[in-house]
């Protein structure tokens, strides 16, 4: 009897040490689990935004470039919340080759317009026609936001409400190579 | 002469036909519209901004929009697994509606058949320990009043023995 309660002690303490252990591989064995999008560190899939003032835009055209791609909805409100923060932002960076590129996503033409005009900022905002770009960037809901570096590689995505903080933080990360900033 | 060997032939001609039409409609029956297809994908894939619905169950604009995309890739020719691929390289295994059994993924599948296990070796300890021996009921010491009790039941039959 002796031994069999023995037995019986040590698997339970084997079974705590092994619920601990799978628990803690699951919050830091695996990086991978804790990143934003499985398309950071990969090629940011091609697309063509139509912008709202009639022009064209595609992704090859901001190679060489760090973009800010920042998907918004009309009725999303902390679209409106980071709306300042991403104005002033913009500000800062336009002239150190960054382009700040806003996406309006699952949205009504005519809202978008009246947004535009209150919160859109002076960078550059657009659709895309096919309304695919939502999909192949992964996007889960509005406010998201991508920074690519200028190799056209995804560096970091970000979800929900941007600050001045968090886009200084990713921006620069972004602007610098890759090997300094891992 | 001749007349008999037309009609067998035309007989055997008749029968090839019939038998190319009816394997032919039924090679039809088996192969899924595109349709199908994707409503196959869709359940495959949960809606990533909704409450435990796959993608063929969920009416927001995303599951909408992975619907169409899904129907796009099947017209171009791609296979269901390249279509599932394609969904998992943007949004993470996550999105599967049974997730591979993969890297951490695996304790998903073996957990419940684990924790049965376990419940099943407790319930059996607990039983086998609440089981009491036969033996051990007559070696259980009785109480203080019980032991009394007996002597003096004990003595009242030596009494009544003696008036039988």
């Amino acid at each position: 009897m002796k031994i069999v309660n023995s037995i019986i002690k040590f698997g339970v303490l084997a079974a705590i040490i092994t619920i601990l252990a799978v628990l803690g591989y699951a919050l830091f064995g695996d990086r991978d689990l804790t990143k934003t999008s499985p398309l950071i560190g990969k090629e940011a899939p091609g697309f063509t935004i139509k912008l709202y003032d009639g022009k064209r835009i595609t992704s090859e055209e901001l190679k060489g470039k760090t973009v800010l791609l920042n998907f918004w909805a009309s009725w999303c409100t902390p679209c409106r919340q980071e709306a300042p923060a991403l104005e002033e932002a913009w500000q800062k960076y336009k002239d150190r080759d960054v382009v700040f590129l806003g996406v309006n996503v699952w949205d009504d033409n005519e809202n978008a317009m009246t947004y535009m005009k209150k919160f859109g900022g002076e960078y550059p905002h657009g659709i895309d026609p096919e309304e695919e770009i939502q999909v192949n960037f992964g996007i889960g809901g509005v406010p998201e936001t991508y920074f690519i570096d200028e190799t056209g590689k995804i560096r970091d995505k970000y979800n929900g409400p941007l600050t001045r903080d968090i886009i200084d933080y990713y921006l620069e990360r972004a602007m610098k190579p890759e090997e300094q900033t891992s | 002469m001749t007349l008999p060997s037309t009609n067998k032939y035309t007989g055997f001609a008749m029968m090839a036909l019939i038998t190319l039409i009816l394997f032919s409609s039924a090679a039809f029956a088996t192969e899924k519209s595109i349709d199908d297809r994707v409503n196959e994908i869709a359940y495959h894939l949960m809606c990533p901004v909704c409450q435990g619905q796959s993608v063929a169950e969920s009416n927001s604009n995303l599951a909408n929009d992975i619907r169409m995309i899904i129907k796009k890739q099947l017209e171009e020719g791609k296979t269901n697994q390249e279509v599932l691929d394609y969904f998992v390289k943007r949004y993470g295994d996550s999105i599967l509606s049974s997730p591979p059994t993969k890297g951490i993924n695996w304790l998903l599948w073996i957990m419940p058949g684990v924790a049965v296990a376990l419940g099943a070796v407790g319930i059996a300890l607990f039983l086998h320990k609440s089981k009491r021996p036969e033996g051990d009921v007559e070696s259980i010491p009785a109480e203080p009043g019980e032991e009394s009790e007996s002597e003096y039941l004990k003595k009242v039959d030596e009494e009544l023995k003696k008036y039988e």
